[in-house]
């Protein structure tokens, strides 16, 4: 009995050690989210951190200013393949729901304002109020992960949904609404 | 027996030769750039088991500026390092914080470390006991053995430590070979992203006049052409062409500065880059411009 403890012990101790380790590294090595499909979306209630600069029309913006109404703001940029698809529904959106207090906001990220204003132009975006992030560094302190990604800012100024990736009309459905009833 | 013996020891004199010189040249490393240091121990959120340091990816070099500047601002990098947590979470650090499924990559690999060299030590005490009279005959020699492979083993791992220690800090030493201008080229590609290609174009200059390169020249090229400067960029790449001929890369350059400058001879040159590398990765996007421009006039 003993000596048959001792010879299934070891091997048994291995297999354990080897799983756990297998284990660890799965979980350590996780995936980050598919970038195809419906965005990666997380709920937040973080204060919105501050959105100021010059748009690409040459006025000046503060999100602070919007207090009161609801802000999708969209992070994009011209050299992003995604953000192309994602510019016209968001021009969209604006259209249908501005009477209901919201405004949506562009962050151009690390771009050259005429390829912005080319790619808004192609997209029939033109309308759209868009905020230059040359250096991007807006975009880092808003924690934007990459191109495309959109934050709904609540009335109160309050980050409450991320998504990370195209957004589409089904996500806009979803998340929309909630936040415009009064 | 003994010229094996002359072999084994001069294998093991020169592992630890290489153990000793990868930790002299570990302990020896003065304080690297704290901007790439922090850097290194991001990870882009963008990308797959890149650091920010490493990444070229958009949001990488926009999380690099913002570290440079913080860094200029004279913020400590523990600092830094939480206004990237608050901003991305705690698994933006590339090495996890010993807390919480963190402190189970750290335990774990150490106990299975642990359980495998007992393991190894357990096996090895059992096969040296002398198991019957004869093989005790020639146990004065196979101690030797022994205790060379137990010299070897040994030295194995200080050379294991000693990489293990030096790695990323020799790693990091290679950016640094030409500290200016690597940094000149970093800034003219950040400058090229922010669409102020004259500027670029003189920090190329600059650049080049300092270490004469071709793909360099060829970068200016692209950044002429960007600039709104064909003819110059063209005349640029035609330089270059005169070096590499049929250099597909330079091809390309030339052409696309010639059809910017609106000379005659673009179409003939991007049929020749075409000829020379049709699997080139802008090869579709030149063939789709040239069958939109149709037939040759």
């Amino acid at each position: 009995m003993n000596g048959v403890l001792r010879r299934f012990l070891w091997p048994a101790v291995a297999l354990l050690a080897v799983g756990a380790l297998a284990l660890t590294l799965l979980v350590a090595l996780r995936s980050p989210p598919d970038a195809v499909g419906e965005p990666v979306t997380v709920a937040s209630g973080t204060t919105a951190p501050a959105l100021t600069g010059r748009t690409l029309a040459g006025a000046d913006f503060d999100l602070t200013a919007l207090r009161g109404q609801i802000v999708l703001v969209n992070v994009f940029a011209s050299w992003c393949e995604p953000c192309r698809t994602e510019l016209p529904l968001l021009v969209d959106a604006e259209r249908r729901w501005s009477g209901r207090g919201l405004r949506v906001v562009g962050l151009d990220v690390r771009d050259g304002p005429d390829a912005a204003r080319a790619l808004l132009d192609e997209t029939g975006a033109g309308t759209l109020t868009v905020v230059a992030d040359p250096r991007g560094d807006t975009a880092v302190s808003w924690g934007v992960r990459g191109v495309p990604e959109s934050f709904l800012v609540d009335r109160d100024g309050r980050v409450r949904q991320r998504a990370q990736g195209a957004i589409t009309a089904a996500w806009l459905e979803r998340w929309l609404p909630p936040l415009l009833a009064p | 027996m003994t010229r094996r013996r002359v072999v084994v020891f001069v294998i093991i004199g020169f592992l630890a030769l290489g153990a000793g010189a990868a930790m002299w040249r570990s302990i020896r490393q003065p304080a690297p750039d704290p901007a790439r240091q922090l850097g290194a121990g991001l990870r882009c959120p963008a990308c797959q088991g890149e650091s920010v340091a490493d990444s070229r990816s958009p949001m990488a070099a926009a999380m690099r500026d913002v570290i440079a500047a913080q860094v200029a601002a004279g913020r400590s990098p523990e600092q830094i390092r939480d206004w990237f947590v608050q901003r991305y979470g705690p698994e933006v650090l590339a090495t996890p914080q010993p807390r919480g499924v963190g402190l189970l990559l750290w335990v774990v690999p150490a106990i299975v470390l642990a359980g495998g060299l007992g393991l190894a030590l357990r096996a090895r005490r059992r096969r040296t006991r002398p198991r019957t009279p004869a093989t005790m005959v020639d146990a004065g020699s196979r101690r030797g053995a022994e205790r060379t492979w137990n010299l070897a083993a040994l030295c194995l791992i200080a050379l294991v430590v000693g990489v293990a220690l030096a790695g990323p800090r020799l790693a990091e030493e290679q950016p640094r070979a030409a500290p200016s201008a690597a940094a000149d080229l970093a800034l003219a590609r950040s400058l090229e992203q922010q669409g102020r290609y004259a500027a670029a174009v003189e920090l190329y200059r600059d650049v080049l006049r300092r270490r004469p390169d071709d793909q360099l020249r060829l970068r200016l090229a692209f950044a002429l052409i960007r600039a709104g400067e064909a003819p110059e960029a063209a005349r640029v790449a035609e330089q270059v062409l005169a070096v590499r001929p049929d250099d597909p890369d330079t091809l390309l350059m030339l052409g696309l500065a010639r059809r910017e400058a609106g000379s005659p001879l673009a179409r003939e040159t991007l049929r020749r880059f075409l000829n020379r590398a049709p699997e080139h990765s802008a090869a579709t996007e030149i063939r789709r411009l040239l069958e939109a421009e149709g037939p040759p006039r």
